[in-house]
């Protein structure tokens, strides 16, 4: 049953459009970048399960894993210190609200 | 009838998917981060299933035990939580949301069960930390060191925005 390629794409597959659904009607920056994290998560999820069930002997997929979280630290440690920062000068963190970049 | 290995797997599907709803789902935001820290775990579990002992375990360290940390930080410094806009917004939207949702899941359905995947029934996995290790300073050496590069720069830019922070007050 865990020797099937599509069960792990189909898992890929579902954190993909969870994460499309928060990021679309969260309202809080914090809310949308958690559910960045989720489709970060399920891309990692597809590159090993390709790397394991389609070449075998290599270990690129797992490699792409790798950065793809080194890549995920570095936005989250980013976007929370933008978020703060968001915070103490509109005193919310409400992604509608934020126009003063806008016009 | 499903043996041990079997229903751990089943269990840790049910983990993982369970969490993602909850992240996306639950009307507060630290709920979302708790089930995003179920999520996690339950594909570490995955990675363990897929011959990847390794990446389990990057997986926990850095997500459960660095981003997560880091998101409950930032939820912490943000306010209380009377304060914090509801996360349910309307139904419309909720609805639309919904709606791209599933269309890119029903698109993204028909691809995974028409694609020609090359040998879905593999052999056993020979791929061992070491490997991981020979690939990322052999073939990967220019991503590695850009990563190198970008987790840098990220450091010197949280700094800089924590000292205009400060500085602007």
């Amino acid at each position: 049953m865990y020797n099937n390629l599509y069960i792990y794409l189909f898992i890929g597959l579902f954190l993909l459009c969870c994460g499309i659904l928060g990021l679309l009607y969260r309202r809080t920056l914090i809310g949308m970048l958690i559910s960045m994290e989720l489709i970060m998560n399920g891309a990692g999820l597809n590159f090993v399960a390709f790397n394991r069930f389609t070449s075998p002997d290599n270990a690129y997929g797992m490699s792409f894993t790798l950065f793809i979280m080194g890549i995920a630290a570095a936005e989250a440690a980013i976007a929370l210190g933008i978020i703060i920062l968001i915070f103490k000068k509109f005193r919310h963190i409400d992604g509608q609200e934020l126009k003063e970049m806008k016009d | 009838m499903m043996n041990f290995a079997e229903s751990i797997f089943v269990l840790v599907i049910f983990v993982t998917m369970i969490g993602a709803l909850v992240t996306v789902l639950s009307g507060s935001i630290i709920y979302a981060m708790i089930g995003l820290v179920a999520t996690m775990f339950g594909i570490a579990g995955l990675y363990v299933y897929l011959n990847a002992p390794f990446l389990g375990m990057m997986q926990i360290l850095i997500y459960v035990g660095a981003i997560s940390i880091l998101i409950a930080f930032a939820i912490m410094l943000t306010g209380p939580h009377y304060k914090r806009p509801k996360e349910w917004t309307t139904t419309v939207k909720f609805a639309a949301a919904l709606v791209v949702s599933l269309f890119s899941f029903a698109i993204l359905f028909k691809v995974i069960m028409h694609a020609p995947w090359m040998n879905t029934k593999a052999k056993a996995f020979t791929v061992s930390t070491e490997a991981i290790g020979r690939a990322l300073f052999d073939k990967l050496m220019l991503p590695f060191e850009l990563i190198s590069l970008l987790i840098v720069v990220s450091i010197v830019g949280a700094i800089m925005l924590a000292l205009f922070s400060r500085g602007e007050k």
